[in-house]
C-alpha cells in the first residue's frame, strides 16, 4: 500500500517541469524569437498600416500628417543629408556621454572617499541638476561659442547627474560584512575602492549608464537646437529646426524617428555591455539573459 | 627536571566590558584566557555579547573598560600582523570573483606574488575539497561549498588565530555536521592554530570544542567554563555517546541559570 502512495519521483537536474508543459530550454530558437518579437512586431505593422490607411482615406494634407510611405520616401530622397545629421549627432552624443561617464564616476569616487567632501559638494550637484538644461544652454553657448563644443557640453551636463548619483549610491551601498572583511585583512582605502566598492557598485553604475545614454542623445539634439551648427555640419536637432521652418513634415518625421532609433541603439549597446559585465554574477543581468 | 611547557596565552581578557553609546551593556567584566591550540566555543542566547567579544578581539570595536590582549599585543596590532583570520555567518565571497580569486584575496591584499598565491590557494582548496571548483563563480556553488570556500580563504594565510562567528548558522543540519567534522580535521592538521567559534547550538559546541564558554543574556558575562575532555579525532559516533549527552546537559543547564 505504502509503495503505491510513495512512488519514487523521476529526478531531473537543471529544469523543473510541470507535467504536460514544454520546457523553455527545449523550445526551438525560432519559437523563442517569435515569442519575443512577434507581439510588438504585429502591433507595429497594424499601427503603420492603420496610419497609412487613415491618411489615404481622410485626405489629410501631407504637411499636417504625412503617410508612413511619405516619411520613407523623404528619408531616402535626403539620405545623404540625413546620414550626415545622424553621424553628427552620434559624435556629439557619444563624446558627451563618455564625458559624463568619466566625470560622473570620477566625482562619485571622490565624494565616496570622504564624507566631508560628499557633504560639502553633493548639495550643489543636486542644485545644478534642478536648473533646466535650456536655461544653462545659452550660457554655455556664450562661454564656448556655438557649435560642437557647446553641444557636447550640453549632452554631458544632461547625462552627468544620473551617472554621479547612481555611482555614489552604489559606492555607499557596499555590504557591511564585506567592508569589515577588507578592514580585517588590512586593506588600504585604495584597495577597498578598487577591489570592493567599485565592483560592488557596478550594477548601480550600469543603471546610470542606461539612463545617461539616452539622455546624451536628447542633450545633443537640444544642444543642436540652441547652439546650431557653428560653421560645422548640422546634427538631427538642426535638421529638425530647418525641416520644421520649411514645412517638410515628412522629413521632420524621418529626423525624429532617426533620433529615436539612435536612442534605442545607444540603449541596446549599453545593455549588451551591462550583460557582458554583470551576467556572470549579478542577478539583474542573469535574469534578463535567461528570460 | 620538569619538561612541562605552558601553552601560550593567545587571548587574555580581564574585566573586559563593552557599553554602547545608547547605554546598552553588551559585555560585562569578562575574565577569560584562551591558550594556543585551543578550540573554544562561545555559547549563549542571541544578544548575549558573543559577537561583541569577537568584534573586540578583531579590533572592529574597542572595549569600554578592562584589558584585552591578543597574541601578546593589542587587538588592532594583532590584526595588522595578519596572524588572525575570520569566517562570518555569511560566506562574504565576492560574487564577481572566482573561487580562487576569493580564496587568494587576503594574500593579494598583502601583495603576495601571484604564483605563491596560486600555490597556497591550491593547497587550501585541496584541504576543503574544492580544488575542482577553483574557477567556478560563487553563485555556482551550494551553501556548504560557499562556506568551505570562505574557510579556505581564512586558512590561506596560515592564521594562528581563527575567529568563526556562527559560520554554519545558515546551513542545513546534514551540511552543518559534515562541515563540523571537516573543520575539526583542519584544526587538527595545524597544532598551533587556535579557533574561537561562536554558536548558539549546544550540540555543535560540544562536538567541536576543547572548552566551552557559556554566556548569560545581556549584560553578557561568562556563566561557566566547561571543559570537553574528549580526545580527538571525534567522529559521528561521538554524538551518540553518553559522554556527549552528559556534556550537552551540563551546557544546557549552565545556559538556563
Amino acid at each position: 500500500m505504502r509503495e503505491e502512495v510513495f512512488t519514487k519521483p523521476e529526478l531531473s537536474f537543471g529544469t523543473s517541469t510541470a507535467p504536460g508543459k514544454s520546457t523553455k530550454l527545449g523550445m526551438p530558437w525560432f519559437q523563442k524569437m517569435w515569442k519575443r518579437i512577434g507581439p510588438p512586431g504585429v502591433a507595429f505593422i497594424l499601427f503603420i498600416g492603420g496610419w497609412e490607411l487613415f491618411c489615404r482615406l481622410s485626405g489629410l494634407k501631407p504637411y499636417l500628417l504625412p503617410k508612413p510611405s511619405d516619411i520613407v520616401m523623404a528619408a531616402s530622397e535626403n539620405a545623404s543629408n540625413l546620414w550626415v545629421s545622424v553621424y553628427t549627432t552620434i559624435t556629439e552624443a557619444v563624446l558627451g556621454f563618455l564625458l559624463s561617464i568619466v566625470l560622473g564616476v570620477g566625482f562619485a569616487i571622490l565624494l565616496a572617499s570622504s564624507k566631508l567632501i560628499e557633504r560639502s559638494v553633493y548639495p550643489y550637484a543636486i542644485i545644478m541638476q534642478t536648473i533646466p538644461i535650456v536655461a544653462i544652454a545659452p550660457i554655455i553657448v556664450i562661454w564656448f561659442g556655438a557649435g560642437m563644443n557647446a553641444i557636447i557640453i550640453i549632452a554631458f551636463l544632461i547625462g552627468f547627474f544620473p551617472m554621479l548619483s547612481n555611482t555614489l549610491i552604489g559606492l555607499n551601498s557596499t555590504d557591511h560584512n564585506m567592508k569589515n572583511l577588507f578592514y580585517l585583512y588590512n586593506a588600504s582605502p585604495l584597495q577597498s575602492m578598487l577591489r570592493l566598492r567599485i565592483p560592488a557598485a557596478l550594477p548601480y553604475i550600469v543603471a546610470g549608464l542606461k539612463i545617461s545614454c539616452t539622455l546624451a542623445v536628447i542633450g545633443a539634439i537640444v544642444g543642436e537646437y540652441i547652439a546650431g551648427i557653428g560653421g560645422g555640419k548640422g546634427g538631427l536637432g538642426y535638421a529638425i529646426t530647418v525641416a520644421s521652418s520649411r514645412l517638410q513634415t515628412a522629413y521632420l518625421f524621418a529626423c525624429g524617428l532617426s533620433a529615436s532609433l539612435l536612442g534605442i541603439l545607444f540603449f541596446l549597446l549599453v545593455n549588451a555591455f551591462a550583460k557582458w559585465m554583470l551576467s556572470s554574477w549579478h542577478e539583474s543581468e542573469m535574469n534578463s539573459s535567461e528570460g | 627536571m620538569s619538561t612541562i611547557t605552558q601553552a601560550k596565552e593567545w587571548v587574555k581578557m580581564e574585566r573586559l566590558s563593552k557599553v554602547y553609546p545608547n547605554g546598552t551593556v553588551a559585555v560585562k567584566e569578562v575574565d577569560l584566557t584562551i591558550h594556543e591550540g585551543e578550540f573554544l566555543c562561545f555559547v549563549g542566547p542571541s544578544g548575549c555579547g558573543k559577537s561583541t567579544i569577537f568584534k573586540m578581539i578583531t579590533g572592529l570595536s574597542n572595549p569600554s573598560s578592562g584589558t584585552l590582549q591578543v597574541m601578546g599585543t593589542t587587538a588592532s596590532d594583532a590584526r595588522k600582523q595578519s596572524d588572525t583570520a575570520f569566517v562570518f555567518q555569511d560566506h562574504t565571497l565576492l560574487p564577481w570573483n572566482s573561487v580562487i580569486d576569493n580564496v587568494t584575496l587576503p594574500l593579494a591584499l598583502r601583495g603576495v606574488p601571484r604564483k605563491e598565491r596560486q600555490r597556497e590557494a591550491e593547497r587550501v582548496l585541496e584541504m576543503v575539497g574544492l580544488k575542482d571548483y577553483m574557477r567556478s563563480m560563487p553563485r555556482e556553488l551550494s551553501g556548504g561549498m560557499k562556506m568551505r570556500a570562505s574557510i579556505a580563504r581564512a586558512l590561506v594565510s596560515k592564521p594562528k588565530l581563527l575567529l568563526m562567528d556562527e559560520p554554519f548558522g545558515a546551513l542545513d543540519e546534514i551540511t552543518r555536521q559534515t562541515l563540523q567534522i571537516e573543520l575539526l580535521e583542519l584544526w587538527r592538521q595545524d597544532p598551533e592554530m587556535t579557533v574561537l567559534f561562536v554558536t548558539h547550538n549546544v550540540f555543535e559546541a560540544v562536538f567541536l570544542s576543547t572548552r566551552i564558554a557559556v554566556m548569560t543574556p545581556r549584560p553578557g558575562k561568562i556563566a561557566e567554563l566547561i571543559d570537553v575532555p574528549v580526545p580527538f579525532p571525534r567522529d559521528e559516533t561521538f554524538r551518540t555517546t553518553p559522554e556527549f549527552g552528559q556534556i550537552v546537559r551540563s551546557v544546557s543547564l549552565a545556559l538556563k541559570h
